[in-house]
């Protein structure tokens, strides 16, 4: 297992060069800087090379890069003019909203989508099977900064249940920050629940028609104590797939929800400084959302050695 | 030598001492914590260097000039008691208000107005302001004195702009590189933090001391008087978000509010709306130097295709009015509307005549446009329409803010460029001729009778003068139809109905207000 751990975390070190060499690549490709974002439509080009002066942007692109690369290898991701702080800080300070508007939403979408899979498995093509895969697919299909809006309305406004925008940190405010989480949370539930409960479903029709369920059954078992012990354990890889899958369509998800939230997460960051044209944060951003990928996908790797034991001995 | 004294509030100076502002000033109601939602996040919050609408809403509740701008946008006085004038125009002797503090204590001095209009003059926003100014004297403590190489009638006018405001600052700070310094200033709030993507908070400056020279606020000048404990700006980007929670209470002031939601939430007893008409000037920009746009008749045809009402009814969501001058009415250099009537209308058939006239076979006209600002877009693809009405191959090429920025000071690759004009106006009229004049006039192609009106500007001393150069300079721009004024575009500032005493104005002003 620490094998392959390793063998992964290294092959993540040509992908993070991959992603770092095309964002500095963007760099170049794409117009406009920050320099007119700070001067405005009205500046000329005198003003614009001032400012590029005063931020260092008029450096050939050759030398921004090596110095870009040697922070880099120190540690440091740079510098933002714009946030007047450096690129890791400005990241990591960002990165709990992040991380808890995904970890929650991506829980929230199990707790439902995975007994709504399981429900639907055992009562097959009967009507809790319809209404919960027919509800999965209107979550799926919904976009999820119409149904953050949706939810701002009724729970917010109307209800006046929920805080319609804005973020408490965990440490300052522990039910503040649950009461700030959960709408936007629930907003990017909603969309990974049907994947989750679709991918449930199918895996758990799989497994149901198994021996060893067959077995299980035949030992007196109650249907629920069955699907919940039995074939979940047994459809767990292929949902844990899909759960893998979510978290990464929910770290983009993120981006849409933390606009309209209003939550200071690594989305909203990113989003402001391609707006911005804050190259360090971009690249600091898009290295960042590469790694944590990787992370995802060698914790999922993990996973699956872990609930399927067989795989093991290939590992 | 000194010939006038101008610009002087004085009238009770000599005798006035700093008072406490409760003490004197308005009575209102001290306490609590205010909370603006605005929806762009400043790009820095070094006042001096950013003329983004975004930072001059946080930094002008900070920061204070040696003037600024007064309720009709003229210049007054507010860290300067007032200025003597030289009769060769050339020397300006600003008398400081005394006892004045920044917020770390330290006494405010002619040092630190020298070190910061320096300052400005290296990085500012409008930096351009300073290059008249050949030296800066400091004979004491409460005197500066500024020595100018040549006239410039318009330098008071331009160092009291809030565009990008010559902001006062601790002589310490003013070695900073740019979005370095502190942000310490002698306004009415002091800063407390700047939280990216979420907030930046201020809080009452207890030991601020306050025009005596004025009874109450007057736009930025005046006597201001805090009684807000905190300021909080918070950024939000989505405006339905913003709407929601001016609804709920979350949120306190609105620094704008759509047109829409306004109309919806006029019967709110919780909310109290307020038009700010004029806002900015709606145009459209074009490349005489490029493509199409470089022939006359076919810049006039355009002029003639366009239905500015359709136009401004669409972009503005119905908050608009007609205005084809290029200074607001009412203000010191409006230069009229006599003989527009024949630019404004539509008339089709003028147009494919124009067309005709021009030889024009079909070649591609491109208007570029951003997706930032809904008035930009709107603007942009309503006259596209309008354009191929009349025969035109129009392309309209829709990118992110920065990219337009970029495209737009191209010499090619552009043609028509929606622009919503909005603190240029304000100032008067330098920065709206000047933005047409100089090295890189908007339009590309210089125009011969456009930089003698910009010259006439900024070197006549007679005010009517000036205004002849304005008018001179609104006739050039209709008969060669190098820019399309739309109207006039409106906004609507938004307060919950407990805050006592908002005026709306260029920002919300948290002075002079408080919570029932």
């Amino acid at each position: 297992m620490f094998r392959l751990a390793a063998i992964r975390l290294l092959a993540a070190v040509p992908v993070l060069m991959v992603v770092s060499l095309v964002s500095f690549g963007l760099t170049l490709l794409v117009p406009g800087d920050m320099a007119a974002e700070m001067a405005g439509p009205s500046a000329t080009a005198a003003d614009l090379a001032r400012i590029r002066g005063e931020l260092g942007l008029d450096r050939p692109p050759l030398v921004r890069m090596a110095s870009w690369y040697s922070g880099l290898l120190h540690g440091d991701l740079g510098r933002s003019v714009l946030l007047n702080q450096g690129v890791t800080e400005a990241i990591l300070e960002r990165l709990p909203v992040t991380l808890s508007l995904t970890c929650l939403a991506l829980g929230l979408a199990c707790l439902a989508g995975i007994p709504a899979g399981l429900v639907a498995a055992a009562k097959a093509r009967r009507w809790p099977d319809q209404a919960a895969m027919g509800a999965a697919l209107v979550g799926l299909s919904l976009p999820d900064f119409w149904l953050g809006l949706v939810l701002i309305w009724v729970l917010g406004v109307k209800l006046n249940l929920m805080p319609t925008g804005g973020y408490v940190a965990l440490s300052a405010d522990a039910v503040g920050w649950l009461r700030s989480i959960t709408l936007p949370a629930g907003a990017l539930a909603l969309t990974q629940l049907g994947p989750i409960a679709r991918m449930t479903r199918s895996a758990a029709l799989e497994v149901a028609d198994s021996d060893f369920i067959r077995t299980a059954r035949a030992k007196g078992l109650t249907e629920p104590r069955v699907y919940a012990r039995h074939v979940l354990s047994g459809a767990l890889v292929p949902i844990l797939t899909v759960v893998g899958i979510g978290f990464g369509l929910s770290l983009g998800g993120a981006l849409v929800i933390e606009q309209v939230f209003s939550l200071p997460g690594v989305g909203r960051l990113v989003i402001g400084a391609v707006l911005r044209r804050d190259w360090p944060v971009i690249q600091g951003g898009l290295l960042l959302t590469a790694l944590v990928f990787v992370m995802v996908n060698l914790i999922v790797d993990l996973l699956y050695l872990w609930v399927d034991p067989r795989l093991r001995s290939n590992a | 030598m000194l010939r006038r004294r101008t610009f002087n509030a004085g009238l009770l100076a000599s005798a006035a001492l700093p008072m406490p502002a409760i003490a004197q000033g308005l009575q209102g109601k001290r306490g609590g914590d205010v909370i603006i939602a605005q929806q762009a996040q400043p790009p820095t919050l070094d006042a001096q260097t950013t003329t983004a609408q975004a930072s001059r809403n946080i930094t002008l509740h900070v920061y204070e000039t040696l003037f600024t701008r007064d309720e009709a946008s003229n210049p007054k006085p507010d860290l300067a008691e007032g200025v003597d004038i030289a009769a060769d125009g050339l020397t300006y002797r600003f008398t400081l208000r005394t006892g004045v503090k920044f917020h770390n204590g330290k006494t405010m001095t002619s040092a630190d107005v020298k070190a910061s209009m320096e300052r400005y003059g290296r990085i500012g926003g409008s930096a351009y302001a300073m290059k008249p100014v050949a030296a800066i004297e400091t004979p004491d403590a409460k005197t500066v004195v500024m020595k100018l190489s040549s006239v410039s009638p318009g330098f008071i006018e331009a160092i009291s702009s809030p565009r990008a405001p010559f902001a006062i600052m601790p002589e310490e700070e003013c070695a900073k590189p740019l979005g370095q310094p502190a942000m310490i200033g002698t306004g009415p709030f002091r800063f407390v933090e700047f939280r990216p993507d979420s907030h930046a908070k201020l809080a009452r400056f207890d030991d601020y001391v306050p025009n005596t020279n004025y009874q109450k606020r007057d736009g930025f000048a005046g006597r201001k008087t805090a009684f807000f404990d905190t300021v909080t700006f918070r950024f939000m980007p989505e405006g339905g978000a913003r709407t929601a929670g001016l609804q709920t209470g979350e949120l306190q002031v609105l620094e704008a509010l759509d047109v829409a939601a306004a109309k919806r939430l006029k019967d709110d007893k919780n909310v109290r709306t307020y038009e700010m008409m004029p806002w900015a000037f709606q145009t459209l920009m074009m490349n005489t130097n490029w493509g199409p746009t470089a022939n006359v008749d076919i810049r006039r045809a355009i002029q003639a295709a366009l239905d500015l009402e359709e136009i401004m009814a669409i972009c503005s969501d119905g908050l608009y009015r007609m205005d084809p001058a290029w200074q607001y009415p009412g203000t010191n250099y409006f230069p009229g509307i006599d003989g527009l009537d024949a630019y404004i209308k539509q008339d089709q058939a003028k147009a494919r005549a124009l067309l005709q006239k021009a030889g024009y076979k079909g070649e591609e006209l491109e208007v570029v446009t951003d997706n930032a600002f809904r008035n930009h877009l709107d603007t942009g693809t309503v006259a596209a329409q309008q354009l191929r009405a009349v025969g035109m191959n129009v392309k309209l090429s829709v990118m992110d803010w920065p990219t337009v920025l970029n495209r737009r000071t191209r010499p090619d690759g552009w043609n028509l460029w929606p622009l919503g004009m909005g603190i240029e106006p304000y100032e008067g009229p330098y920065n709206v001729v000047g933005f047409f004049s100089g090295a890189q006039p908007v339009q590309i192609k210089a125009d011969p009778v456009i930089e003698e009106a910009q010259k006439r500007l900024t070197t006549d001393l007679s005010l009517q003068g000036r205004i002849d150069a304005v008018k001179q300079f609104q006739a050039r721009v209709y008969d060669q139809a190098i820019s399309v004024k739309v109207g006039d575009i409106g906004i609507v500032q938004a307060t919950r109905a407990n805050v006592v005493n908002y005026a709306p104005y260029r920002i919300p002003r948290m002075w002079d207000c408080w919570f029932a």
